[in-house]
């Protein structure tokens, strides 16, 4: 969907701050081909995408809407949760055990989309693509048959929806810094773990656990957002090549999600054939099934335990807006 | 009208100035200190009661406050003390005139960077407030809070340069040099002792007693 | 001499993109700026200042952004890093141990046990600093400590005074590379390495180290053969063996904890100080005048460093803004030179920096620029990290500047030029180069333990 070419013109140079590692497909799969590549091949060279990760920048996530709105990157991408904290809106879109599957979270994604930026836009930045990382799962370093055996058990989460959601879980939820979780789940300072099925593969997460759930409990949704006045300053042309080219992200983007969902799980448990997008696990998982029980839980505490917790820190105005946005989708009130 | 006072009364205020803003700042570096002492009992009281299966769920954020204060508030103590690190190994062979001028330059550049550590600060505080932003923490800190406390010992620290340099530079302007470099010069050998000998006094005083 | 070392690279780098790429490259400016810091230096500005107005200074002839407008979030990012939290908390503990005498009871008990080795006492002062820095993370904190402790005993003895100068700076050199380490903590924190894993790895190469350092020893005893003390009854020897008991229990406190899975490295610091505390009431000397003075040295101490990360953090952030680390790594990464010399030149480069900087300034304004080529070359980054740690502590005790040496020096009995403790730690380097090289033969050394482990 990047158009083939762009009349000639002032040279544009973007500075484009997107995903948190160099090595996440995220960024080697999309970002790098698409907005660094094709966006410069196919613009005849006119427009120059300047593209780095989190890492690079020294960066550790929570600041990327200062980023954007100071005007430090024209374009970055982080995921909803962190930015919370600034803007907390944004924590609705993927609270813990709302989107049960892919299809779900990209509807809700797509519904909320012009909701959240009336909040960022007073900001000066724009949410222009919202997309998902692979599924968040549980990783633990003992064997589990349900998410009900967590309780009792130290797992290490990230974000107050899923602090709550292992909370009403019995789980008691612990809070350590990423590159340490390796060595925590090594020595057993932690029992479990969430993170994304690929990104526990490629922090070698299968080195020092043995069981992986398989029912998605968030997806760790980000967004690309763009500097307010830097995009209607763009000469309408730029404008738009730039956002036919924030389309095709947002499809591949969707696409990777999907595939590298089932992907890292696969290289988790040892299937080699399957195991293409992630480096395969040399010491092989088992794979826990969701059962019916676990799904019809993890509903139950999104409406007991989890959605209060938000509209408690959000505000009574984002339980509205999830009433009128979000329960639609899921079959899920606040407050009622 | 400071002018037509003489001389040694306006260096007196001036030193009066400086010393009042050094005891404050002991007293915020005193309290930078137990902040530390204070942040090793939560962080063990945690570990242990994640034992039991108790953890406060913001531990990381709120030592990662008291760090920031701690830093903050030991900035200006530390700068009276003469314990900011400067290369000063050819500074100190030059003459004692020429010597005495470097120093205040040094103190002045240390001061446009401090000056520019604050204004960014209080931007960021400003930026906070108008986000109203919270931390991702259980307790929801309003970083406010926090990153308010932070500014407030960088603007302590701008102050005690200004003093410093205030008088410094009377003593400059009064034909005194001896008095800014004992002001700012590098710490000799006898104080790095007398601050050894010190901690080593109190283990053995301990074993008298 | 960071700051001009890094002007002349981005001189160069600017050159050469002149030379391949054809943009106009503002030579003059550049020359400007090396000037002016030149001369800042030469004036002894303070290190945190020059680092950041140099940002500045490249913010405003470089950038074309308000990067001004993020300066604040720049410097409360690592203000109020967990990670960081280590740091004051290590110098917190040494600070309380080495006030209520702890330090001098380790001491005499290892004496008793090795003064009748051809070296004698040196090889006290080397073990008890490296016992000492299995608990403490802070090599100035180490010297600090032991050397207030160690130097009375020389007093009026035959001992060559620069070999006991030399051992107790080599000593206290081995504070940040014995795990736990404030060294290892940084680095962990900028290359999102794991803290862990680096502690493990710097297990056989600090005893490497140490080793090498009491080969140093043994051989300056047998060339200087002096009378050797009576032999001590047994009873006596292991009656000095309680006398370890507070350290040691302290050790399996620090490192066990982490171990054993009970706490992170962080973590295992608050736990360091709080069992510092407990020993140090077990003394009966637990008194508020020792907390009152150890809060104030350790909120000094940690001032003084915040200050260099302010200006380091925003100097990183402006050259990363303007891409040079991308730039020099992709530079380096095409030179025709196999990966090994590129490294050797790298590992050139510390030790040159090191021979004016201060330790822990030199790893906070180069990893951020090195790391990337070494991980594009294909080195390992734990390895790295125990190499850039090594540097670090060759850094502290290689003169003419270098702060362990000063410490010692400030605590020294009798009166004496500094030169005493330069030629005094001679040998001590050589060993430790020594032990940088086998390391860059046998990169297993640091490697192999981690993965057996793991
Ligand atoms: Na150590
Ligand atoms: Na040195």
């Amino acid at each position: 969907q990047v158009p083939a070419s762009l009349p000639a013109g002032p040279k544009v140079t973007v500075v484009a701050v997107t995903q948190p590692l160099p090595t996440q497909p995220q960024y080697t799969r999309v970002d790098i081909p698409i907005l660094r590549e094709q966006v410069g091949q196919r613009s005849g060279g006119r427009i120059e995408v300047q593209l780095s990760t989190h890492a690079e920048r020294n960066l550790s996530g929570t600041e990327l809407v200062r980023l954007v709105r100071s005007g430090q990157a024209d374009i970055a991408a982080a995921t909803l949760t962190t930015l919370s904290g600034d803007v907390p809106i944004l924590d609705g879109v993927d609270l813990a055990g709302l989107a049960p599957e892919i299809g779900v979270a990209r509807r809700i994604a797509e519904a909320m989309l012009p909701v959240v930026n009336r909040d960022l836009e007073r900001f000066g930045a724009r949410l222009m693509v919202i997309y998902p990382f692979p599924a968040q799962v549980v990783f633990c370093r003992q064997p589990f048959a349900s998410l009900s055996e967590l309780r009792g058990r130290k797992v290490r989460t990230f974000g107050n929806s899923l602090v709550d959601f292992f909370t009403a879980w019995g789980a008691q939820p612990v809070s350590i810094g990423f590159p340490e979780v390796y060595s925590a789940l090594e020595r057993g300072v932690v029992d479990c773990a969430i993170t994304g099925t690929g990104s526990g593969v490629a922090a070698r997460w299968p080195e020092v656990t043995t069981h992986v759930s398989n029912l998605p409990v968030s997806w760790a949704l980000a967004g690309y957002m763009v500097n307010v006045a830097w995009w209607n300053r763009l000469d309408p042309q730029v404008r738009s090549f730039i956002e036919a080219a924030l389309r095709e992200v947002n499809d591949k983007q969707w696409e990777l999600g999907a595939a590298a969902t089932r992907d890292g799980l696969d290289c988790a448990i040892g299937n080699a054939a399957a195991c293409r997008i992630h480096t395969l696990a040399a010491r092989p998982m088992t794979e826990v099934p969701a059962t019916e029980a676990d799904r019809a839980a993890v509903r139950e505490i999104l409406e007991k335990t989890v959605l209060p917790g938000f509209v408690r820190r959000c505000g009574a105005r984002c339980g509205e807006v999830f009433n009128q946005v979000i329960a639609p989708i899921v079959g899920v009130r606040a407050g009622g | 009208m400071s002018g037509a006072l003489p001389a040694p009364l306006a260096l007196r205020l001036a030193r009066g100035l400086r010393t009042g803003t050094a005891a404050a700042a002991t007293v915020m570096a005193y309290l930078a200190g137990w902040n530390y002492i204070a942040c090793a009992l939560f962080i063990t009281a945690d570990v242990v009661g994640r034992q039991f299966g108790y953890s406060s769920a913001s531990t990381i954020e709120i030592t990662g406050y008291m760090l920031a204060t701690g830093i903050a508030w030991g900035l200006a103590h530390a700068l009276a003390r003469r314990a900011h690190i400067r290369v000063d190994v050819w500074v100190n062979r030059l003459p004692l005139k020429l010597r005495a001028v470097l120093h205040l330059l040094a103190l002045l550049l240390l001061g446009g960077f401090a000056a520019f550590c604050a204004w960014s600060a209080l931007a960021l505080v400003d930026e906070s407030l108008l986000f109203d932003a919270h931390d991702n923490s259980a307790l929801r800190v309003p970083l406010v809070v926090p990153q308010g406390i932070w500014t407030f010992g960088i603007l302590a620290f701008c102050v005690m340069i200004l003093m410093l340099a205030l008088e410094c530079a009377l003593s400059l302007l009064l034909g005194r040099p001896e008095e800014l470099d004992r002001l700012l010069g590098a710490r000799t050998l006898e104080d790095e002792t007398a601050e050894a000998l010190e901690a080593v006094e109190m283990a053995r005083g301990g074993a008298a007693r | 001499m960071i700051a001009v070392v890094l002007l002349l690279v981005l001189l160069g780098v600017a050159v050469f993109a002149a030379a391949t790429g054809g943009q106009a490259v503002p030579v003059v400016e550049i020359l400007a700026l090396t000037g002016a810091f030149l001369v800042f230096f030469g004036a002894g500005v303070y290190i945190a200042a020059v680092l950041g107005l140099l940002g500045i200074l490249i913010g405003l002839t470089f950038s074309d952004r308000p990067w001004w407008a993020f300066a604040g979030q720049t410097l409360w990012g690592p203000s109020s890093n967990f990670v960081l939290v280590a740091v004051p908390l290590f110098l917190l503990m040494g600070e309380i141990l080495l006030r209520a005498g702890l330090s001098d009871r380790l001491y005499r008990a290892l004496n008793v046990w090795l003064n009748r080795l051809p070296g004698g006492l040196l090889h006290t002062n080397i073990a008890s600093c490296a016992v000492f820095s299995a608990i403490s993370g802070s090599s100035v904190a180490t010297a600090a400590t032991m050397g207030s402790v160690a130097l009375p005993y020389f007093n009026n003895s035959a001992y060559s005074q620069r070999m006991v100068l030399g051992s107790l700076a080599a000593g206290g050199a081995l504070g940040n590379l014995i795990p736990p380490g404030i060294t290892f903590i940084i680095y962990g924190l900028i290359t999102e390495t794991s803290v862990g894993a680096l502690y493990i790895a710097a297990l056989l190469p600090s005893i490497l180290v140490t080793g090498l350092f009491i080969l140093v020893i043994l051989a300056h005893g047998l060339t200087h053969p002096l009378p050797r003390p009576e032999r001590l009854p047994l009873a006596v020897k292991l009656r000095a063996l309680l006398d370890l008991v507070p350290t040691l229990l302290l050790m399996a406190l620090v490192l066990g904890s982490i171990y054993a899975g009970f706490a992170t490295p962080t973590e295992a610091a608050a736990l360091g100080v709080v069992g510092a505390a407990f020993f140090a009431a077990a003394e009966g000397r637990l008194t508020l005048r020792l907390l009152n003075a150890s809060a104030e040295a350790t909120a000094r101490n940690t001032a003084l460093l915040g200050l260099i990360i302010f200006g380091a953090y925003l100097l990183n952030y402006l050259l990363t803004a303007i891409n040079v680390p991308q730039t020099l790594a992709g530079f380096i990464g095409g030179l025709p030179l196999p990966p090994w010399a590129i490294m050797a030149c790298i590992l050139a480069l510390y030790l040159a920096l090191g021979t004016f900087m201060e330790g822990f300034s030199m790893i906070i304004t180069t990893v951020p620029v090195v790391f990337p080529i070494v991980t594009a070359l294909g080195y390992d980054p734990i390895w790295f990290g125990v190499m850039v740690t090594m540097l670090v502590e060759i850094a502290q005790v290689s003169p003419p500047d270098g702060t362990v040496m000063y410490v010692l020096q400030g605590m020294r009995p009798r009166a004496g030029p500094i030169t005493d403790v330069f030629v005094g730690v001679v040998p001590f380097l050589a060993a430790y180069l020594l032990a940088v090289v086998l390391m860059m033969i046998w990169p297993e050394i640091a490697l192999w333990l981690p993965r057996v482990m793991g």
